[in-house]
């Protein structure tokens, strides 16, 4: 099997890893990384529990090969935080309670993030549309809609 | 489906020549990757299993939405499904195509996913592939030596079955000029907004001072390929679309389609359901132009 060295630009930090052309960007960051905010749940791209941005855009990374985002902007929810301070969708899921188990949290807030960077202030309706393709099966989804509204200054 | 991909080769192609040339050579063992999401999927379920994956994402000028001199839309391979949800220009002049687009699948998916990806998945419950049907669009087809111009409707063989042959790309869909009193619908059953249709349809309708002078039904998840409802089709042509009328193309559109039962939905529930929305995009269209639906 064909390896090679390549670069991968996550949370701005470069790494040099050795992959092959099956790896799937999930296994890149969980398993070379040791990034394991990024879940491989349904891989099947309906649940949404892998969403990592690359070039600041939403993409699933059980669907998406490793070799295909070779130095392009990665950003796990790892890379969110600025040290201790965390991003103000962090503190609001956290405020508002928006997780229980926490498996689904990391897509939730980098599709959160996604959308309030189209649309810092959405109506209820856009943040549902925004976070349809992230399953919850704990909380259902009230208090993770409120949180991203408050922060998108929405409900207010 | 915690699945680890099989090995294959991985190209990356920067010219439609160059991934022509690839595909060629490989000789129907290689697949196409623009967004991925039907083919890895496909690929994780093992029922795609290629030797070889040609990456066509670093060709470049492969993704824009624009209008040529002769007023008609083209759409390039790479464009995604949400540039195309986004663009002023669809949502204007292709209502139906816009409503298919902005209502279908997530965020992400619709990031990733390309519109011509999906039309080359040819999975019978697209949601993409009836309204351009329905708006006469053809696809450009770059071959080894030559490039060729396919109707959509004739693009399908069955599910998942394309005239593709090895070595040939999409690389563009084509959609003419909307002539005036030209009006579209697209609806769709199914569970949630973002599913897999139980039933689709789009409709497209020119009426000229009351009289319909073009029309083209077009019916997704009712058959192996996306269909045209011919016979609903000649129901309304030169006629003027009454109630009467418009009720006498949905219940023959009901009897030309054979569905299948599946987890989804029944084969009766989706024939009854074909009247509905064929009744009631033909409705939509009519009220779109202005046209008085008497009862």
């Amino acid at each position: 099997m064909k390896k090679e060295l390549a670069t991968f630009i996550v949370n701005g930090v470069s790494h040099d890893v050795v992959i092959t052309s099956n790896m799937t960007l999930v296994e890149l960051l969980r398993d070379e990384l040791n990034l394991t905010g990024a879940r491989e749940s349904c891989g099947d791209g309906d649940c949404g529990c892998c969403t990592v941005l690359i070039d600041g855009k939403p993409t699933l990374a059980c669907l998406t090969l490793a070799v295909t985002v070779k130095r392009k902007n990665i950003l796990t929810i790892e890379g969110l935080a600025e040290g201790e301070n965390l991003h103000p969708l962090q503190k609001s899921f956290v405020e508002h309670g928006a997780l229980q188990c926490g498996y689904c949290t990391p897509g939730m807030i980098l599709s959160a993030k996604f959308l309030l960077d189209e649309n810092p202030n959405p109506k209820r309706e856009e943040v549902k549309k925004g976070l349809g393709g992230n399953l919850c099966r704990c909380t259902g989804y009230n208090k993770i809609i409120k949180a991203v509204l408050s922060v998108g200054g929405g409900g207010k | 489906m915690f699945r680890r991909l099989r090995n294959f080769d991985y190209q990356e192609a920067e010219t439609v020549d160059e991934a022509v040339g690839i595909l060629y050579s490989c000789g129907g063992k290689a697949a196409v990757l623009a967004g991925g999401v039907g083919l890895i999927g496909d690929m994780k379920r093992g029922s795609k299993s290629p030797e070889v994956v040609v990456s066509i994402k670093k060709i470049s000028d492969l993704d824009y939405i624009a209008k040529n001199e002769s007023d008609f839309l083209r759409i390039g391979a790479l464009t995604s499904i949400r540039t195309a949800e986004l663009s002023p220009i669809i949502r204007a002049g292709y209502p139906a195509l816009f409503d298919a687009v902005s209502q279908i699948a997530s965020v992400q998916v619709k990031t990733m996913s390309t519109l011509v990806g999906n039309l080359c998945v040819a999975t019978p419950a697209s949601d993409i592939a009836p309204p351009l049907a329905a708006l006469g669009a053809q696809l450009i087809i770059s071959g080894p030596g030559k490039t060729r111009y396919v109707p959509l409707e004739h693009f399908y063989l069955g599910v998942g079955k394309t005239v593709l042959e090895p070595g040939e790309l999409v690389t563009e869909v084509l959609v003419p000029s909307v002539l005036p009193g030209t009006h579209s619908a697209f609806l769709k059953i199914a569970r949630t907004r973002a599913d897999i249709a139980k039933v689709n349809v789009a409709v497209t309708i020119r009426v000229v001072d009351g009289i319909c002078q073009e029309a083209r039904i077009v019916l997704g998840s009712v058959a192996p390929t996306v269909v045209r409802a011919k016979t609903a089709e000649s129901l309304i042509l030169s006629n003027r679309l009454e109630s009467k009328v418009i009720e006498k193309a949905a219940q023959a559109a009901a009897q030309e389609v054979r569905p299948i039962t599946d987890i989804r939905s029944t084969e009766e529930y989706r024939k009854q359901m074909v009247a509905v929305l064929v009744r009631r995009a033909l409705e939509k269209c009519c009220k779109n132009s202005g046209e008085v639906n008497t009862v």
